[in-house]
């Protein structure tokens, strides 16, 4: 699996930093909507919310209350749209 | 009858403290709610004979073992499926589902490896992180790794990080009664499953067997607190999990919350006179 070095994708589109079985099916706990991988911080990225979870011994944690609000640099500039490829 | 009233903000730094200090005994301590009676009865009371493991409304004391499979069997797994195991973090009921699914596919291909067997996909979630771990590594120990066919997420089962419609199955065992919120952790089931995905919750229930259930009664209140105290040093835990099993739902009640959610064809098995029970439901 390659290590994309832009900006972090969506991760149905194989963002990297999960296994793809993982990235197939999780969404953000509170709006239900994806999630995006940061590399920088090693952590899942909801947009939706403003909100980052971390990943711990490969463990997603995704309580909603182990939420961090994102912080400015984190935060997607809105280029990349969370359109998915796939049917809806 | 003197039950403790609980907060909700307590109810979970309760079952978060009760969980901090049994997650090492914490199989132990499902035993002794539910099936480790038959460790203390078994011999007296079956007395070398092999224990009769009927389902339904019975007194025989089954290995609670009987438990996890009797909820397999109703799960139906097949290769290829997508399952969420709930309140699961141990693997009990993961690794069964893994292992009957094997056991089905190989007898249908003789062994190969297809690509549904490929595409099949355990999760487990958990609010314990410590839970996830001992699951973790009994999956490493048992060689499930390299398979690579389940997954470790700490999540709320009120609040799931899973796609709408993405499991063909969904299980809960013995964690339901912690939740705070019945209700939306049943809605959350429904959101997550397919058009057709199953729902199964196996649950500490209610004993209306007239004498059976007084027994029941006064080894809940009298004997698992003390025996928590013996094993765990803590009598407060024990006694408030033996309060959350009477509190729970009763069978029908429950059973009724679940067609709420969605749920259709919903039904309840009891096992052990209702000592325990098993839920089910599928979303059309």
């Amino acid at each position: 699996r390659t290590m994309r070095r832009t900006t972090a994708l969506l991760l149905r589109h194989g963002g990297g930093g999960i296994p793809q079985a993982l990235a197939d099916v999780l969404v953000c706990p509170l709006s239900k909507k994806p999630l995006r991988y940061c590399e920088a911080s090693g952590s899942l990225v909801s947009d939706a919310v403003g909100m980052s979870f971390p990943i711990v011994d490969g463990i997603p944690c995704l309580l909603p209350k182990d939420g961090k609000l994102l912080e400015d640099h984190q935060r997607e500039s809105g280029h990349e749209t969370s359109s998915r490829d796939s049917s809806d | 009858s003197g039950f403790k009233q609980v907060r909700e903000d307590e109810k979970s730094k309760l079952v978060g403290n009760v969980f901090s200090s049994v997650a090492s005994s914490y199989d132990v301590m499902n035993d002794l709610m539910s099936a480790g009676l038959h460790r203390l009865w078994k011999d007296r009371l079956v007395s070398g004979a092999q224990s009769i493991t009927p389902y339904g409304d019975s007194l025989f004391l089954p290995d609670s073992s009987d438990f996890f499979s009797r909820l397999i069997s109703k799960l139906n797994p097949f290769p290829g499926m997508k399952h969420l195991d709930v309140a699961g973090g141990t693997g009990d009921v993961a690794f069964r589902v893994v292992e009957r699914i094997k056991s089905v596919s190989h007898r249908a291909t003789q062994g190969t490896l297809t690509d549904m067997e490929e595409d099949t996909h355990i999760y487990v979630c958990d609010i314990n992180p410590n839970m996830l771990e001992v699951g973790k590594k009994r999956a490493a120990e048992k060689g499930y790794n390299e398979e690579q066919c389940l997954s470790w997420v700490q999540g709320d089962a009120e609040a799931l990080s899973f796609e709408d419609g993405s499991m063909d199955g969904y299980t809960i065992a013995f964690g339901i009664r912690n939740v705070t919120h019945i209700e939306k952790a049943l809605s959350e089931a429904y959101r997550v499953l397919k058009k057709g995905g199953r729902f199964l919750c196996l649950e500490l229930s209610h004993v209306d067997v007239p004498v059976f259930k007084d027994i029941y009664d006064i080894y809940s209140f009298s004997v698992i607190p003390a025996v928590g105290e013996l094993v765990a040093g803590d009598r407060q835990s024990y006694q408030y999990l033996v309060e959350s099993i009477r509190r729970f739902p009763k069978q029908e009640k429950f059973a009724q919350m679940i067609q709420e959610a969605g749920f259709e064809a919903v039904e309840y098995e009891n096992l052990v006179g209702g000592v325990v029970a098993i839920h089910s439901g599928v979303k059309l």
